[in-house]
């Protein structure tokens, strides 16, 4: 390879050019970075939506939203997995239907999800006009707030998926139909991103107001933001997609 | 031109490091062992013990405790812990973490040099190697006759399932790993790669992974094959979480190994190092780390899921749940062709890269790699249902699957066309890479056309689950891939140490591994063919000739693998010393010192051309 050793050295160069760079430099490596995270995001969130529909669309022996056996407590008139088990005698199983679970839940930890990722963006656009980094915290903390409520719910939504007592030879087990495995892994998913973002964001609130982020450094909360609204759009996509496409006609 | 770029080196004690002053491999190890220990009483304590799951809860909680200990304890937690309370590391600690003066001890510890992790990754490579070869021959003394002698079917099986696993990822790092590290930084002209700290995760991450992968073999076998089929899958014992743990903890670590390559390539090159004068390597490099990034988020979720319907009792898998193995199939073939070509590309580029410096010429049609490399990538994403063809999963797509397939060998014929125009009238320097080279050349012919009857569906029907399949995918990683791992050893060896592999050592180990491979597979492709199915223990007199052969073959190839391991070991420090360019090269990874110094350059070069313009200088042993 022909290189010019002799060449005047690169503006930012010298001894320590790697670790002199300037910020924006180092952001826009970052932003790459940020966007192909997002990118194998996308693939993931492509494979739940994939697995959702697919189960539905195959609907094995017509049990996407079915199972045979005996209704678990979320259910009207069902036990728990300890009542069945000290049950003498068990009627014959039956096939017990399951319904959708609740939109109202689903799109209130959305909303939230969505919410917060305004809140950071809100806050980022403040920082950068006003800079105000005290501001910028509070409003982190927020968002925080609001992320650890959408949590909070989503692990009520998981609660709240109606489990079905099935006893097949020796093995009993609550169990689940592909319906609610599938929003099992879905609502799981979403709570793993949102603990991201509480990491996420907590260190933004703490950084700006140590100082690390301020007005004129502000380019780790743009990075943030731009995973937070990513998390946020998925969120929309994947509960309407949930909404509208669920039941088998 | 051929200047080496001279360092002046620092000599005081290293500074900054904090916490990571104390951590290394040993309290990585603490760390897991007393989270995974700690997290496993916890389970006991809060777990309903009555319930049919529990010890795959247990196993659980168990497995992310290691992961998360050792992570602590090797110190790849200090860098997210710092930036959440705002106390970033100062360039007194990133020195430290680079591994500034400390000798070889950084090589135990949690060090961001890519030059470090590099190496790491070589020994990283070897363990898994091993420990996978080691399976590799017990299966193989296991099949010399016919009956069960030494292990019984259930043992047999899991040795199966984790030879399996341990290759594929031992082969996904091979090339990658090593030399994606050590050479691609240097080779666009930067100081390291884009994130440092990352870099180093991913190794480690691995090295948990690989962890909770061995535990397989310890806590009772898998009864279906590395691909874990569903629903065996779902009734198999604890060592299916640990082997689902492995899967999930390793999908971190190529993730980000490959956003690291990928903006390490796209913005760290020097000036002057415009994307068509790259070394083809690094095109390998990018190409393999964005095909990764798309396949194995389909690994983690199909694994997911399998835990799930094991800890969870959700029902992915299970037909009376509405479930189907289609499903798993789906995701994990998803993954699973993709995943052949992040294993293969890196070792064509390194075979590229070889190439051309052996015979004094620059890479043929060097866009035309390119075009190969990305069009494999592409196609790798419409191919999976080949490996489906037999289940009856949509009968009406197996056309189109089929012509996808076929399609494949469009752009591995390039490869082919690159490599011999490359070589083709050139001065051609027979040292050790290149006669790996060549057996490369052999052996992915055959793995190639082996592939196109494969891929034909009324050839498919009945060959596979034969040792056919079995013998066409080892040509594929022993023939082709580990050939191209092997050669870009012998190649970058000189760069890590300073010394040579030795040349008779060498041609020793090439002889007894190509032979060795030839014996080996070329009688099981005749066992294939009679009709032998995979994964059995035993087999019926039909069979007897062609394994023993098989078996006396994979002897040939581990005894010619312990010879290379043997000339690794002792060349590192008595193999005769080489300087900083013997093979005469003109990419950049030549033209710093060996070993090169921290940071890799004083001053940054300026690239005014290709590496491969060898004009009229020729050179012979
Ligand atoms: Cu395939």
């Amino acid at each position: 390879m022909s290189i010019d050793t002799h060449a005047e050295h690169d503006a930012h160069g010298g001894h320590d050019g790697g670790h002199h760079e300037p910020p924006e430099v180092v952001d826009g490596r970052q932003r790459m970075a940020i966007w192909l995270f997002i990118g194998g995001d996308i693939i993931t969130t492509a494979a739940l939506l994939f697995t959702y529909l697919y189960l539905r669309g195959v609907n094995t022996g017509g049990h996407w939203m079915s199972m045979l056996g005996y209704p678990g407590p979320q259910m009207a008139g069902g036990h728990t997995y300890a009542w069945y088990q000290n049950a003498a005698s068990l009627a014959d199983p039956t096939n017990v239907m399951v319904g959708k679970l609740a939109a109202g839940l689903n799109w209130t930890v959305t909303l939230l999800t969505v919410l917060s990722a305004l809140i950071i963006w809100g806050a980022e656009k403040a920082l950068r006009s006003s800079k105000n980094a005290k501001n910028y915290s509070m409003t982190c903390w927020v968002a925080v707030l609001v992320t650890v409520v959408a949590i909070v719910l989503s692990f009520k939504q998981l609660q709240s998926i109606p489990q079905i007592y099935v006893a097949v030879n020796d093995s009993q087990t609550m169990s689940y139909t592909t319906y609610d495995s599938s929003m099992m892994v879905i609502i799981g998913s979403a709570v793993v991103h949102l603990f991201l973002l509480a990491f996420l964001g907590v260190g933004l609130a703490i950084r700006s107001a140590r100082g690390v982020i301020n007005g004129d450094k502000w380019y780790q909360a743009r990075l943030v933001r731009l995973f937070w609204v990513w998390v946020g759009v998925s969120a929309i996509v994947v509960s309407a997609t949930t909404t509208f496409i669920n039941v088998v006609h | 031109m051929t200047s080496t770029l001279e360092h002046v080196a620092h000599t005081e004690a290293p500074q900054g490091g904090g916490l990571a002053r104390r951590q290394n491999i040993f309290t990585g190890f603490l760390g897991g062992v007393v989270f995974g220990w700690a997290s496993w009483a916890i389970a006991h304590h809060v777990l309903d013990q009555s319930s049919r799951n529990f010890s795959d809860m247990v196993v659980l909680f168990l497995t992310f405790g290691w992961t998360v200990g050792f992570w602590l304890g090797i110190g790849a937690l200090n860098g997210p812990g710092r930036w959440l309370i705002g106390r970033d590391h100062t360039r007194a600690d990133d020195l430290y973490y680079a591994g500034e003066n400390q000798g070889v001890k950084r090589y135990w510890k949690f060090c961001t040099d890519h030059k470090v992790v590099g190496v790491q990754y070589i020994v990283m490579t070897a363990v898994l190697l091993g420990a996978g070869g080691i399976l590799a021959m017990a299966i193989r003394t296991e099949l010399i006759v016919p009956g069960n002698h030494f292990v019984d079917q259930q043992v047999y099986n899991g040795f199966i399932a984790v030879h399996g696993m341990l290759m594929i990822l031992a082969l996904i790092v091979a090339v990658a790993g090593p030399w994606g590290n050590f050479v691609v930084p240097i080779m666009c002209g930067a100081r390291d790669m884009a994130f440092p700290r990352l870099n180093a995760l991913s190794l480690w991450t691995l090295v948990a992974a690989a962890g909770l992968l061995l535990t397989v073999l310890g806590v009772g076998s898998l009864t279906m094959g590395w691909v874990v089929l569903a629903p065996i899958a779902d009734q198999a014992g604890i060592g299916m979480d640990f082997f689902a743990m492995a899967i999930i903890v390793f999908t971190v670590s190529t993730t980000v190994a490959g956003v690291n390559t990928i903006c390490t390539v796209m913005t760290m090159r020097t000036k002057g190092m415009t994307l068509a004068r790259l070394p083809i390597m690094v095109w390998s490099a990018i190409i393999a780390a964005a095909l990764g990034l798309y396949a194995f988020p389909y690994f983690s979720l199909v694994e997911a899921q399998t835990l799930m319907d094991r800890v969870f009792n959700t029902s992915f898998f299970i037909a009376s749940g509405g479930g189907t193995g289609w499903l798993q199939a789906n995701l994990f073939w998803l993954m699973g062709h993709p995943e052949v070509y992040v294993i293969l590309i890196p070792a064509v580029g390194a075979l590229f890269e070889i190439a051309s410096v052996m015979a004094r010429k620059p890479v043929f049609s060097y866009r035309t790699a390119i075009a190969g490399m990305a069009g494999l990538a592409g196609l790798s994403m419409l191919v999976w249902a080949h490996h489906m063809f037999t289940t009856g999963w949509a009968p009406n797509l197996g056309g189109p699957f089929m012509l996808t397939t076929e399609l494949i060998s469009l752009p591995t014929g390039l490869f082919f066309l690159v490599i011999v125009g490359t070589l083709w009238r050139g001065n051609i320097w027979m040292k050790l890479p290149t006669v790996w080279l060549f057996g490369f050349i052999f052996n992915f012919i055959i793995a190639g056309v082996t592939g196109i009857y494969l891929s034909d569906i009324p050839i498919d029907n009945q060959l596979h689950g034969t040792m056919f399949v079995t013998a066409h995918f080892h040509y594929v990683f022993v023939g082709s891939v580990l050939f191209g791992a092997i050669a870009a050893l012998c190649f970058w060896y000189p760069k890590v140490t300073g010394r040579y592999l030795d040349e008779t050592m060498g041609r020793i180990s090439f002889w007894l591994v190509f032979i060795g491979v030839q014996v080996t597979f070329g009688a099981m492709f005749i066992s294939g063919m009679r009709g032998m199915p995979r994964r059995y223990s035993s087999y019926a007199l039909l069979f007897e000739h062609t394994n023993f052969i098989t078996t006396i073959g994979a002897y040939m190839i581990m005894a010619g693998m312990l010879v290379l391991l043997a000339a690794v070991v002792r060349c590192w420090s008595h193999g005769e010393a080489s300087g900083p360019n013997p093979w005469q090269a003109n990419s950049l990874e030549w033209l710093v010192p060996t070993p090169p110094p921290l940071e890799n350059f004083d001053v940054l070069p300026v690239i005014t051309e290709d590496p491969y313009n060898y004009g009229k200088e020729l050179v012979r042993s």
